[in-house]
């Protein structure tokens, strides 16, 4: 399953999710396609959920409450482990990916 | 109806049944041209071989077969002629037996004059003037007038040769009837009595009388066979002179005297008993027809003959076909004396290459050339020699050795092999014949077969190509019949579909573009209703987007509130994106406390605008109900703003944070973007807000999270607060304008009035930009310690 424009390409492969390239999308309702594809694997039944966010240029604030409500969603489910991996690299993951450890604290917030 | 047009199109040159028809009748062609030509080149080659071989064994059968024959024809000559010499020898015995025993003779001969007088008792014949015997006997006696006596009666010795030789008549007439076929047996006396007895009986001397005058006045020998006594006279002397070694003498032909017919005699002469001389002869005459006939019944092939040759050529025996062949000429001997010879050589012949043939000697096969009607005719002749005998012609006895030949046309020798080499040319000229046929017959069937596979193949083609120039003729009701299920007929079906369609299309074409026209009415119709629809729509929008920077811009501080600080010198700027963003600034008084905030509404639209304002009335609201914690502030404001949200909707959430100013401490919390404190001294200091709070609008309560930090803040301090819209604004290359950027700025206008500090920093941000769109609304907010 696969969700691209020119822009950006976000997929999931097994239980890891990437995104990939620059985010601008305009609101919550162009980003629902997203939630859902994600939203579904946290629901797969998988122990540990992968976000690879290396690849995340950048994702404007729809998209970091995107990431915001995923987190408050893989908390509901209790015993999933959601590994979050992200990048020094790009400035704004430094700045806004320390704040899903504060959603849900048991949140596996590696920034490389 | 098409199909019978187009079956009837001719093949033209270049079309593709001709091309069809050209490659595979061309390939056929080929192919039963070179097998054809190869079937007859083996055909004329195994005739010729055949013909050879059939012809070399037929050559070699041929002359194996004329050898033999004549062999064998010579064996059957020389087997008849040994018979007569073995009954003249047994006559010559039983006379010679007589001689030797005189006694017994005279008893012998007085026995038969006892019992046959007629053989001995002769009478006298007054005119003739000879003795003979009457009729009635076995044996003619006949006794010439110089033997006897003056009583006309025989001499006494004669009477007595008479006597004795009448043992004849016991002998002859078993001998004549038995043995090889004998025209007359006889018995003929010493030169001094020769008295001539011959069985049957016949009127001899009448015969000789009338055949050779004179002959009864001349002694019998010498008249008759002159020479041949003496020969014998002198091999009674010495036996060596025989020229061959046997007794037996034979005569070359002549006319019998008797008989009148031409003989060949064989004569035994008979000794005195002492052997010193000779006593008369036995003989026994052949006609030459009975060697003749041996000799004519040859036949070999239609034409082929044998002959017998003395050796000196004179033929005796050959049939008038074979005389004619060699050119025989016949001459009467001429000498007059004795017995009438006949004259018959090959030396005489027309042909001149039979008056050179050699008899002395075997040559085996000779393939000579004969004259006939003025063409030269190729014959084959072969001679063969007989046993040699003694022959008496006239004069001295000597060696004669008759030869046989055997002559053959080669033209009918060959006839077999003719016969052959045609039935063999007829056979290889029918296997011809039936060749040709047979691949005329296939090129006929192929030719046939051809045409009708190619009709059949490019009728179909040639239909479609026919209906496809009446369509171009602007025909379009034809149709092609479909009659094979092949890709032709695939292509005839497409065909009619395709011309069905063009026809209904052509036809209703009117129809069609008054149906289209409405069609397209409809879709103006339609167009223009989406048009007005999108155009009030658009407008909704915009009116939403006009009401939503409204409320943006109508909630923020006014000019004056700001400048009503004397302790600090506050100046502002926003700028909204093109699609309103969800910026908030603000400045609220309440007393002697200042509460600054900034924040950033995630997305853009009424609804942010809506956010916005409900975070600026429940601040406005918390600060004028004199919630002076800060902590219990933002978690009392984010409560109630996650209360609105999930009522609402709303699916947005932001970042605040506040300052809050009591005139000697600034304290600040919430999260948001870094707060930039730049020091009288140039000290530039960052201060990272995100441990200070967490986004309103996601959790209900979060004053777990929050936290507060005080700032020093010293006269000529100046504070810069900033939305994301600053920090992330792209240049052309893409590059992002930077906090680093922006505290460069901030260093550099330090100096200068709060409100310089914000228009300088703008100036330089919107140069940055350029032409480059502006994503997210800008906010700058600077306070300065006066």
């Amino acid at each position: 399953m696969e969700i691209s424009d020119e822009n950006f390409r976000v997929w999931a492969e097994k239980n890891e999710v990437y995104f990939d390239g620059v985010f601008r999308l305009a609101g919550p309702d162009a980003y629902a396609p997203i939630y859902s594809l994600i939203s579904g694997l946290l629901h797969e039944g998988h122990k540990q959920v992968t976000f690879n966010l290396t690849g995340l240029e950048f994702l404007n604030s729809s998209g970091i409450n995107l990431l915001a409500k995923l987190t408050i969603e893989a908390r509901k489910m209790g015993d999933l482990l959601l590994v979050v991996k992200g990048t020094s690299q790009y400035p704004w993951q430094a700045k806004s990916l320390p704040n899903l450890k504060k959603l849900h604290p048991l949140v596996d917030l590696r920034l490389a | 109806m098409m199909d019978e047009r187009s079956s009837k199109r001719p093949a033209r040159l270049g079309s593709f049944r001709a091309k069809f028809i050209l490659v595979v009748g061309g390939a056929v062609l080929f192919d039963l041209l070179v097998s054809g030509g190869l079937a007859l080149w083996n055909v004329q080659r195994l005739s010729r071989d055949a013909t050879l071989e059939v012809g070399q064994g037929l050559e070699a059968a041929s002359q194996e077969y004329i050898r033999t024959y004549a062999d064998s024809t010579a064996a059957q000559v020389s087997l008849l002629l040994r018979q007569v010499h073995n009954d003249v020898s047994t006559l010559a015995g039983v006379l010679q037996a007589q001689i030797d025993d005189p006694e017994r003779n005279s008893d012998v001969g007085a026995a038969i004059a006892r019992t046959s007088p007629g053989s001995v008792s002769l009478t006298y014949d007054q005119k003739a003037n000879w003795s003979q015997n009457a009729p009635g006997s076995v044996s003619v006696v006949s006794v010439w007038s110089y033997l006897l006596g003056e009583d006309h009666n025989p001499r006494p010795d004669v009477q007595t040769d008479i006597q004795t030789s009448a043992v004849l008549d016991l002998v002859a007439p078993s001998l004549l009837q038995h043995g090889a076929s004998k025209l007359q047996m006889y018995y003929i006396g010493s030169k001094e009595r020769p008295i001539f007895r011959t069985a049957p009986y016949t009127d001899q001397a009448q015969t000789f009388d009338r055949l050779y005058p004179g002959h009864n006045e001349a002694n019998f020998w010498d008249f008759f066979f002159p020479g041949l006594y003496e020969s014998w006279q002198g091999w009674a002397k010495d036996m060596k002179t025989r020229p061959v070694a046997d007794d037996i003498t034979q005569t070359a032909p002549y006319t019998d005297a008797i008989t009148g017919k031409l003989i060949v005699s064989f004569f035994q002469p008979l000794w005195t008993a002492d052997r010193k001389d000779v006593a008369g002869t036995a003989g026994a005459d052949i006609t030459l027809d009975q060697l003749a006939q041996t000799v004519e019944n040859v036949k070999v092939a239609q034409s082929g003959f044998g002959f017998l040759a003395m050796s000196d050529g004179n033929v005796v025996a050959i049939n008038s076909t074979g005389e004619k062949t060699l050119g025989l000429r016949s001459a009467s001997d001429a000498s007059g004396s004795g017995v009438t010879g006949l004259e018959r050589s090959l030396k005489g012949s027309s042909q001149p290459a039979i008056a050179k043939l050699a008899l002395d000697r075997e040559l085996g096969i000779q393939h000579l050339l004969l004259q006939q009607e003025g063409n030269e005719v190729p014959y084959i002749i072969i001679v063969k020699k007989l046993p040699a005998t003694n022959l008496w012609s006239s004069g001295p006895v000597r060696q004669e050795a008759m030869s046989l030949g055997v002559v053959v046309p080669e033209r009918e020798i060959q006839a077999s092999l003719y016969a052959a080499q045609a039935k063999i040319s007829e056979a290889t000229n029918r296997i011809v014949i039936y060749q040709i046929l047979a691949i005329l017959m296939s090129l006929l069937i192929v030719a046939i077969a051809v045409i009708a596979a190619s009709k059949r193949i490019t009728s179909g083609i040639s239909a479609l190509a026919d209906a496809a120039k009446r369509i171009q003729a602007k025909d379009y009701s034809v149709r092609v019949a479909i009659t094979s299920k092949d890709e032709v007929g695939e292509a005839g079906e497409a065909f009619n579909r395709m011309a069905e369609q063009i026809s209904y299309h052509t036809e209703n074409l009117e129809q069609l573009v008054e149906e289209r026209t409405a069609q397209i009415e409809d879709a103006k119709e339609e167009i223009s209703t989406l048009n007005a629809q999108l155009q009030r729509e658009n407008r909704r929008l915009g009116t939403e987007l006009a009401v939503a920077e409204r409320i943006q811009l109508m909630v923020l501080p006014l000019h004056q509130e700001l400048e009503e600080f004397q302790a600090l010198e506050i100046a502002a700027y926003m700028r909204p994106a093109e699609e309103v963003g969800g910026d908030y600034y603000d400045v609220l008084k309440s007393g002697n406390r200042l509460k600054i905030g900034i924040g950033d509404v995630t997305g853009h639209g009424l609804e942010s605008g809506v956010l916005m304002l409900m975070v600026q009335s429940v601040a406005r609201a918390l600060q004028e109900a004199g919630n002076t914690d800060a902590v219990k502030f933002l978690t009392d404001l984010n409560s109630a703003l996650f209360k609105n949200i999930v009522r609402t909707k709303i699916d947005k959430h932001l970042t605040l944070a506040f300052l809050d100013y009591d005139g000697k401490e600034m304290i600040l919390s919430g999260q948001h973007e870094e707060v930039v404190v730049v020091r009288a001294n140039g000290e530039v200091e960052r201060i990272d807000t995100m441990d200070l709070g967490i986004p309103i609008g996601l959790e209900a309560d979060i004053s777990a999270f929050i936290k507060t930090r005080e700032i020093s803040f010293e006269t000529g301090d100046l504070i810069l607060l900033h939305t994301d819209g600053v920090t992330e604004a792209e240049n052309d290359a893409g590059e992002l304008f930077g906090i680093e950027r922006l505290c460069r700025e901030a260093l550099r206008l330090k100096d200068q009035s709060a409100e310089k500090v914000v228009a300088g920093i703008i100036a330089t941000l919107m140069l940055f930009i350029g032409s480059q769109k502006i994503y997210d609304d800008i906010t700058l907010l600077a306070v300065r310690h006066r």
